[in-house]
């Protein structure tokens, strides 16, 4: 690598976990000047606390990603999205990042290349890559495509793979409390296996020397906490904070999730979505469906009304009732926070303790109760200290006698954010 | 004045050189008023600037649909979302010219919403063709754009916050007094038949003697304007506060008639800030009563507003804009509140529109709009106190490790400034 130091970074994904934390450090610290590239407005608020310089654009517009990059020396590749973002950006950064001559790009992989059970040898950064999940083949595709252009072009690239990120903002610490408030979570057969966790300022560190040691160039890393945590450690530090007991179960008791059988199980539905309303409400925009039901309906007025009934019925979907003590709480053996006890891969960072110098400076107590300050500002844990008073069960106004106390709110993020959470978990893992 | 918006009128007795520049004008005096022809003659209060259509007397008359000409100035995310729909659907207000900086902006709302020719690209071509304009540009273009058009005679609704700074808010109120033009302010959530609820129970002392009051709205990223004018202190005049919290400050001052802040708190480091909390004190019926405002535009809040009393606490959530919710002391039992005379939810008219049309019948009829200059100055003036007291949120989680980081960024070269963007971020 050219002997020059990087100073003005393009940051992709400046508005994500990793990229927020990473500009933030950059202007707190003036190591750097990040060039947040951002997509929308709306996502910027964490990084436009600092006076930054904004670039706004898309990564599957070449010409945008052209302008962003112009004046950087160097590039964070944090961007993630749909498969247009995954190829299409990355290309589109690639080619700025060569014809910009950036003195190095640093790319954020993860370690669910290595698939949902990384081979033993997946301790080190010498094991075959093989991902068995969308999201690790999306990255190990971007990861020979970076490689690609290093070869080809000579352009100066780092990858790193974290495993978990938990920290301030992170999906993983946030999903693991929401998960843990609604008892979606169990420890299976004890938790032993490793967690595989890295502090999100650790990640940062381990960016920093990415972006200008001479020993990196070309080099792949795992970038994770030297601190091996267990699942359950993990698991009940969590809902400690959260102020919940976390069931134990044995592997052998998870619910395991229905094996998909294409034809039969659209069969199956077929019913239930032609006797939804909502199936039927905009085609009902169609005059000619309009018509045809009309002619249906009148035709099946003039079945007997036993005959109706009866067809109704059998259209009529069994009611799923739990019955009380019919059943014990089984865990679906692919929630993310259960199907990733099985890794039993302790990956290491040692080649970037190694050739980076990275040192991990956050412990994982020190994270964890860092973590539990930001939860608390959040609102997503109660204040550390409740200074109020005990209020009456039948006062459910009592929370806010005192306006000045801090008000205690259980606030479980919307549904669809919990499934965006859910989703990416499965991708990641 | 009622004549004024009767349909079909002629520009018959006009002198020919005001043809053509037929405008609606709040009326100050009517000198004459003709109602074979419906041509009103007015007479424009003395203060009115000469440069001012160069004569102190102006005819004007209704458009040919008895329609106000209306343009919109800034086209972007609330323009497209809110006041485009509400103007091409109201039966009051015709859309005559728009106008935005971005060519490819104005084709696509064109073709959108299948509009003619009537885009510009520099704001002053709305001028000869609109009656009044709603300004929806970027927040620290909306003085200097709002003076130059009620200067020129256009009414002018403008989205909120009405300007960056009390002074630019006292230019903008002088300019509409002196034209004798309508200031309205976009304060859209004014219009929630909530918020007219919640300010009858509290000066109906329905809650008894208030005892506090609380904001809580945040919910995670959000709006998204296009231009990306929100980024920057300088040209949104702020971060939450701003963008969330002046309807918070405009509706705190609307319900308890008069606040002031005591203490205020973000997480600003030199650009907007993203998370605020401010103490604040109410004065109803001359009692002081505290509340809180916390604001967040990174994490999920309960989003509500609630008041308490001492018999019981009301509450108004997030988008409950028929109804407050009435939690009496000592019970578990929670009361839905509607007013009396409510439409039916799937009859309930857009709120934009029911601003742009109180927008109109305050020029019609010379009443006040129900937002005005003066009002949407004092949630200005609040804010600009906010932040004269502001003071750093603690946040250990941002600063704890930063000095075990930067060791990793590479030492400066010998001689070279190091660490200057740092120098320029201290919290605010």
């Amino acid at each position: 690598m050219s002997p020059q130091r990087p100073r003005r970074v393009l940051v992709t994904g400046a508005t994500g976990l990793i990229g927020g934390r990473l500009c933030e450090v950059m202007a707190l610290t003036g190591a750097f000047e990040p060039r947040p590239l951002v997509h929308s407005t709306g996502a910027t608020w964490r990084i436009a606390r600092f006076p930054l310089e904004f670039a706004m654009g898309d990564l599957r517009d070449g010409a945008s990603v052209d302008r962003a990059m112009d004046g950087c020396d160097a590039v964070v590749h944090l961007a993630r999205g749909g498969d247009a973002v995954m190829r299409r950006g990355l290309d589109n950064v690639l080619r700025a990042a060569v014809s910009h001559r950036v003195l190095r790009l640093v790319h954020i992989s993860s370690v669910a290349v290595y698939g949902s059970e990384p081979p033993p040898d997946s301790v080190s950064e010498a094991a075959v890559t093989r991902s068995d999940l969308p999201y690790g083949n999306a990255k190990l595709e971007q990861e020979h495509r970076v490689l690609g252009y290093h070869r080809r072009h000579g352009l100066d690239v780092v990858i790193l793979r974290p495993p978990n990120i938990y920290g301030p903002f992170a999906s993983f610490t946030v999903g693991m409390v929401n998960a843990l408030r609604s008892n979606g979570v169990a420890i299976v057969d004890g938790g032993r296996n490793p967690c595989n966790l890295v502090y999100v300022d650790n990640l940062v560190e381990a960016i920093f020397l990415a972006l200008w040691r001479p020993e990196a160039s070309g080099q792949v890393f795992h970038v994770t906490d030297p601190e091996p945590v267990s699942w359950e450690r993990c698991i009940t530090d969590h809902a400690a904070l959260v102020g919940v007991d976390v069931p134990r179960v044995p592997a052998a008791a998870l619910l395991r999730p229905p094996r998909e059988h294409l034809l039969r199980d659209s069969l199956r539905a077929l019913p239930g979505v032609l006797t939804d309303g909502e199936f039927w409400r905009p085609l009902m925009r169609l005059a000619m469906v309009k018509r045809g039901h009309t002619i249906l309906s009148g035709w099946f007025g003039l079945l007997p009304e036993r005959t109706q009934r009866a067809v109704r019925e059998r259209l009529r979907r069994a009611a799923s009732v739990r019955r009380n003590g019919s059943q014990e709480r089984r865990f679906r053996a692919d929630h993310p926070f259960i199907a990733n006890q099985k890794r039993t891969v302790a990956h290491s960072s040692e080649k970037a303790r190694r050739l980076l110098g990275y040192t991990a400076p956050v412990s994982y107590d020190e994270g964890m109760r860092l973590t539990a300050a930001w939860l608390r500002q959040a609102q997503l844990l109660p204040p550390q200290e409740p200074e109020r008073q005990p209020v009456p069960a039948a006062n459910p106004s009592g929370e806010i006698e005192n306006p000045e106390a801090p008000m205690i709110v259980a606030v479980p993020p919307p549904d669809e954010r919990k499934e965006q959470f859910l989703t990416e978990q499965y991708d990641q893992q | 004045m009622q004549r004024l918006w009767r349909g079909a009128n002629t520009q018959h007795g006009m002198p020919a050189a005001l043809r053509g520049t037929q405008r609606w004008h709040r009326p100050c005096r009517a000198e004459h008023l003709d109602t074979q022809t419906e041509v009103v003659r007015l007479t424009i209060t003395s203060d009115t600037p000469a440069n001012v259509a160069g004569s102190a007397t102006r005819y004007r008359t209704a458009a040919a649909s008895g329609t106000l000409r209306i343009g919109i100035i800034g086209c972007g995310a609330i323009a497209e979302g809110a006041h485009l729909p509400a103007v091409l659907s109201s039966p009051l207000a015709e859309l005559t010219a728009m106008s935005d900086l971005s060519a490819s902006r104005l084709e696509y709302l064109r073709r959108r919403y299948r509009l003619g020719p009537i885009a510009f690209g520099d704001y002053r071509e709305v001028v000869p063709r609109v009656d009044a304009v709603i300004l929806a540009l970027p927040n620290h273009l909306h003085a200097a754009v709002g003076v130059e058009l009620l200067s020129r005679g256009i009414h002018v609704l403008c989205e909120k916050p009405l300007a960056l700074t009390r002074q630019e808010c006292e230019r903008f109120c002088h300019a509409a007094r002196s034209t004798s033009s309508v200031l309205a302010v976009g304060f859209v959530a004014r219009f929630f038949p909530s918020t007219e609820l919640t300010k009858q129970l509290v000066e109906s002392q329905f809650l008894g003697e208030l005892q506090s009051f609380s904001y809580e709205f945040g919910t995670p990223g959000g709006w998204s304007p296009l231009s990306g004018y929100n980024l920057a202190r300088s040209t949104c005049g702020g971060g939450v506060l701003v963008v969330s919290g002046s309807h918070v400050l405009d509706q705190m001052l609307y319900l308890f008639g008069d606040a002031d802040v005591i203490s205020y708190a973000d997480d600003s480091r030199g650009g907007i800030e993203a998370n605020c909390r401010g103490s604040f004190v109410a004065r109803v019926d001359g009692c002081p009563v505290q509340g809180r405002v916390v604001l967040s535009k990174t994490h999920q809040l309960p989003n509500r507003l609630r008041i308490k009393g001492e018999h019981g606490t009301l509450e108004v959530r997030g988008g409950q804009t028929r109804s407050v919710t009435y939690l009496p002391s000592r019970s578990t039992v929670r009361h839905e509140l509607t007013a009396a005379a409510l439409p039916p939810a799937d009859a309930e008219p857009d709120h934009f529109q029911l601003q742009l049309h109180d927008f109109v019948n305050a020029i019609r009829t010379g009443a006040a709009p129900r937002v005005d200059g003066e009002q949407a100055t004092r949630s200005v003036v609040l804010t600009e106190r906010c932040y004269a007291l502001a003071t750093a949120l603690e946040e250990p989680w941002c600063e704890a490790t930063l000095e075990r980081l930067a060791w990793a960024a590479p030492q400066p070269a010998p001689g070279a400034p190091a660490g200057s963007l740092a120098a320029g971020v201290s919290a605010s």
